[in-house]
C-alpha cells in the first residue's frame, strides 16, 4: 500500500500533507500531555514496533506469506493518537532509508496508513467491544474486525487518491500525467486485493496478538484499557443513564428517513385553505387557525424543504439534522446554565462558613 | 572510521538452483523469510553507512542542502510532462552515482531494476484503449464494433509514470546512500520537523536494531528446533502472533528502562541537539547548480509543449 513518488500529482501530495500536519501536531500535543517525559521513549519504541510488525511475514494457507500494517493493533495497544505518530515515524524511516513509499507522497501514505487506518479500525474495535470484559472473546473478534475494516478503509482512500488523478491531470490530447487508472478501475482492484488477502492477514494479526496478550500478558493489554473489568466476573463499572438516553436519541435520529414515507399530515399543518372541512364536520376554518396560520413566515426550511422546492429528500434530511442540532444545543445550554446557577448557589454558603 | 560489512552478511542466498530445470526451488517458509528480511535490513543499513563514508561528490555536501535539493528535484520530476526530459534526469542521477563512488551494481539494482519492473507491470494495462481512450497505435481487433488496442496516449502515460517513479526512487536512493543517518536526522531537525519528532525518529532508529535482534533470536530459536510433521500454517501463525505480543512486552520494558536512564541523565522532556555544521563553498555551488537544473528542466519541458 506504500504509494511511491510519481503516481500522485504534487497537488494531491500537498493537500494530503497539509491535512497530516495538524493531525500530527494534535497527536504530538495529546501524547505529550498524557505521557509527559515518558513520551519520547514510549513513542519511539512504538514506532520501532510498528516498523518490525510490517517486516514480519504472516503465513497464510497455500504456503505463501503476507504482510500486515499493524496500525490498528498499535492503536489498540497504545491508543489511536500514539498510533498516528508511531506509524508516521515508521513511514518516514521507510521512505528516507529504504525508498519504500515516496518522499513527496509521505503525506498521502501517512493519511492512509497512519490516520485513516488506526482511527477507523480503533473506532470499530471500541464499538464492537463496548461493555465486554478485557479477557472476553468478543474483544478478540472486535480487534480482528477492526483490523480488517481499518486496512480496507486505508486501501479505499489510496484507490480514491489514484483514481482521481486521470480526471484531474491530463494533457490536451488526453494523456494522463500521473496514475492512469480511473476510479471505476482503482476501487475494485484495491478493494478486491484487500478484502480477500491483505484484510485477512491484518484481521489474523490484530486478533491473534490481542488473544495472545489475553492469555499471556493481560496487564500489557490493560495499559490502554483503564476502567475495564479484566474478566466477566468482576463487577463492571456502572453505566450512567445518559448513555442509554444518547443511544435512544441516536437510534431515533437514524430512523428519521422513515418520515419521508409517511403519507398525509397533521390537522391543518400546511395551510388552513387546504383543510378538508367536510371530513372533520366543520362549517368553517377555526378563527384562531386563520389568525395564527401566517403568524411566522421567517423560516429557514419552510415545509422541511429548500425555498426553491428542489431536492426534497436532501432538504428533509438536512432539516432533520439541523433540528436535532438545535434541540441538542438548547438542552445543552439549559443544562450548563442550571449547573452554573446551582454551582454558585452551593459555593456561596460554603464561602460564608469558611 | 569506515564500517565494513562481514562477508557472510553480504553473501547472496545460495539455496536457489541456477535454473528451474536442474533443481527444484525450495519454497521458503515464513521463518526463513523473516530472518532473511532482518538480515537484509541490517545489510542495507551497514552498506549505507559504508557508502556514506566514501569521499565522493554527494558525500561532501551538507545533509540539509541535500535534503532541500532532493525535494526540489523530486518536485521538478513530478511537474515534468515529457519522458525524454525525465530520461535526461535519470542519466544525471547515474552520473551523480558514479561521481559519488557508489557501487554501481548496488545502485542499479536498488533503483533501476525492481522498481521500474514492478511499476511497469502495474501500469501496463493503462496502455489499452479500455483504460486510456485515444488514438489506437497497435490494433488488437474489434470489440462490439469499436477498435481495441494500445493507444498512443496510454503508452505515453505508462512510460511517463514508469520513468517518473524511477527518477524519484533514484534521487532518494542517492541521498540515502551518501548521507549518514545521524546527519540526515540533524538536517530534518533544522529544516521542518519539530525537535521532538526528530528526537523520536532518532531513538526509533536505534531501537530498531535492538528489537530486530530480539526478533531474530526468537525466529532463529524456532528454526533451530527440530522440525516435526505437525507444524502447520495455523501453528506458524500462532507463533507469529505470540512473537509480536512478546515483542510488544519487550518494547514496553525497553521504553521504561530508557526513560529512567534519560531522567537519570537530566532529561526533562525537552529535546536538545548538538551544534550543526556550516555550509561550505561546495554546498553553495551545488545549490546554484540545482536551481539551474530545475529551471532548465521545467523550461525545456514547457518549451517542448
Amino acid at each position: 500500500m506504500h504509494i511511491p513518488d510519481g503516481y500522485l500529482s504534487p497537488a494531491t501530495c500537498a493537500v494530503l500533507g497539509g491535512v497530516m500536519v495538524p493531525v500530527t501536531a494534535i497527536a504530538v500535543a495529546r501524547a505529550k500531555e498524557v505521557a509527559k517525559s515518558r513520551y519520547a521513549p514510549l513513542i519511539a519504541t512504538g514506532a520501532a514496533f510498528s516498523f518490525l510488525v510490517q517486516m514480519l511475514n504472516v503465513p497464510v494457507p497455500d504456503g505463501t506469506t503476507a504482510h500486515a500494517v499493524g496500525a490498528v493493533l498499535i492503536a489498540i495497544l497504545l491508543g489511536p493518537w500514539a498510533a498516528v505518530i508511531a506509524v508516521t515515524v515508521a513511514l518516514i524511516i521507510q521512505a528516507f532509508l529504504f525508498g519504500d513509499g515516496g518522499v513527496l507522497a509521505l503525506g498521502a501514505n501517512a493519511f492512509n496508513m497512519a490516520f485513516i487506518m488506526p482511527f477507523v479500525g480503533y473506532g470499530i474495535y471500541r464499538l464492537l467491544s463496548y461493555g465486554s470484559s478485557l479477557s472476553s472473546r468478543r474483544r478478540v473478534l472486535a480487534a480482528g474486525i477492526g483490523g480488517y475494516v481499518g486496512i480496507t478503509a486505508a486501501a479505499l482512500c489510496a484507490a480514491i487518491e489514484f483514481g482521481i488523478q486521470p480526471d484531474l491531470f491530463e494533457t490536451a490530447d488526453g494523456t494522463p500525467l500521473y496514475a492512469p487508472f480511473h476510479l471505476s478501475q482503482t476501487i475494485p482492484a484495491m478493494l478486491l486485493a484487500h478484502l480477500t488477502v491483505a484484510g485477512f492477514a491484518e484481521l489474523a494479526l490484530t486478533a491473534g496478538v490481542v488473544a495472545y496478550l489475553q492469555r499471556a500478558n493481560l496487564p500489557l493489554l490493560a495499559f490502554k484499557h483503564r476502567g475495564i473489568a479484566e474478566t466477566a466476573d468482576d463487577s463492571s463499572p456502572p453505566r450512567s443513564a445518559w448513555r442509554w438516553a444518547l443511544i435512544g436519541i441516536g437510534v431515533t435520529a437514524l430512523l428519521t428517513p422513515l418520515g419521508l414515507l409517511a403519507p398525509g399530515g397533521a390537522f391543518g399543518e400546511d395551510a388552513p385553505a387546504e383543510l378538508d372541512l367536510g371530513k372533520y364536520h366543520l362549517g368553517a376554518v377555526p378563527r384562531g387557525l386563520v389568525k395564527y396560520a401566517d403568524f411566522w413566515q421567517h423560516t429557514l426550511f419552510a415545509d422541511y424543504g429548500f425555498s426553491s422546492g428542489q431536492h426534497e429528500t436532501l432538504a428533509y434530511l438536512i432539516s432533520a439534522g439541523l433540528g436535532i442540532l438545535a434541540a441538542g444545543a438548547a438542552v445543552f445550554a439549559i443544562v450548563v446554565t442550571t449547573r452554573f446557577v446551582s454551582g454558585r448557589a452551593e459555593r456561596s454558603p460554603s464561602a460564608e462558613t469558611a | 572510521m569506515a564500517a565494513t560489512a562481514p562477508e557472510w552478511l553480504l553473501a547472496s542466498e545460495t539455496d536457489l538452483a541456477p535454473c528451474a530445470l536442474t533443481g527444484r526451488r525450495r519454497r521458503r517458509g515464513f521463518l526463513e523469510k523473516t530472518i532473511q528480511a532482518t538480515a537484509r535490513f541490517l545489510q542495507s543499513a551497514i552498506r549505507s553507512e559504508e557508502t556514506a563514508s566514501e569521499h565522493g561528490l554527494l558525500q561532501r555536501l551538507d545533509a540539509r542542502v541535500k535534503l532541500v535539493s532532493l525535494v526540489a528535484l523530486l518536485l521538478a520530476a513530478a511537474l515534468v510532462r515529457h519522458v525524454s526530459v525525465l530520461l535526461a534526469l535519470l542519466l544525471a542521477t547515474l552520473a551523480l552515482a558514479v561521481s559519488s563512488r557508489l557501487p554501481l551494481r548496488l545502485f542499479l539494482t536498488r533503483a533501476w531494476l525492481y522498481v521500474p519492473l514492478f511499476t511497469g507491470i502495474v501500469v501496463a494495462p493503462a496502455a489499452l484503449s479500455f483504460v486510456t481512450p485515444g488514438e489506437v497505435v497497435v490494433s488488437l481487433g474489434h470489440w462490439f464494433g469499436h477498435p481495441v488496442g494500445l493507444t498512443h496516449q496510454g503508452l505515453e502515460s505508462a512510460a511517463l509514470v514508469v520513468s517518473r517513479v524511477t527518477v524519484s526512487i533514484s534521487l532518494v536512493v542517492l541521498v540515502a546512500m551518501t548521507t549518514s543517518w545521524p546527519r540526515l536526522l540533524a538536517a530534518l531537525r533544522t529544516l521542518l520537523c519539530p525537535k521532538l519528532l526528530v528526537l523520536v525518529i532518532g531513538m526509533t532508529y536505534r531501537f530498531l536494531f535492538t528489537l530486530l535482534g530480539a526478533v531474530e533470536e526468537m525466529y532463529v530459536a524456532r528454526e533451530a528446533r527440530p522440525r516435526s510433521s505437525e507444524r502447520s500454517v495455523r501453528q506458524g501463525r500462532a507463533f507469529v502472533f505470540a512473537s509480536v505480543g512478546a515483542l510488544f512486552g519487550k518494547t514496553q520494558a525497553l521504553s521504561e528502562d530508557v526513560h529512567q536512564a534519560m531522567v537519570a541523565r537530566g532529561y526533562d522532556g525537552d529535546a536538545r541537539m548538538l551544534e550543526r555544521s556550516r555550509l561550505t563553498l561546495v554546498d553553495v555551488a551545488w545549490i546554484g547548480a540545482c536551481i539551474l537544473v530545475v529551471m532548465l528542466l521545467l523550461g525545456v519541458d514547457r518549451a517542448a509543449l
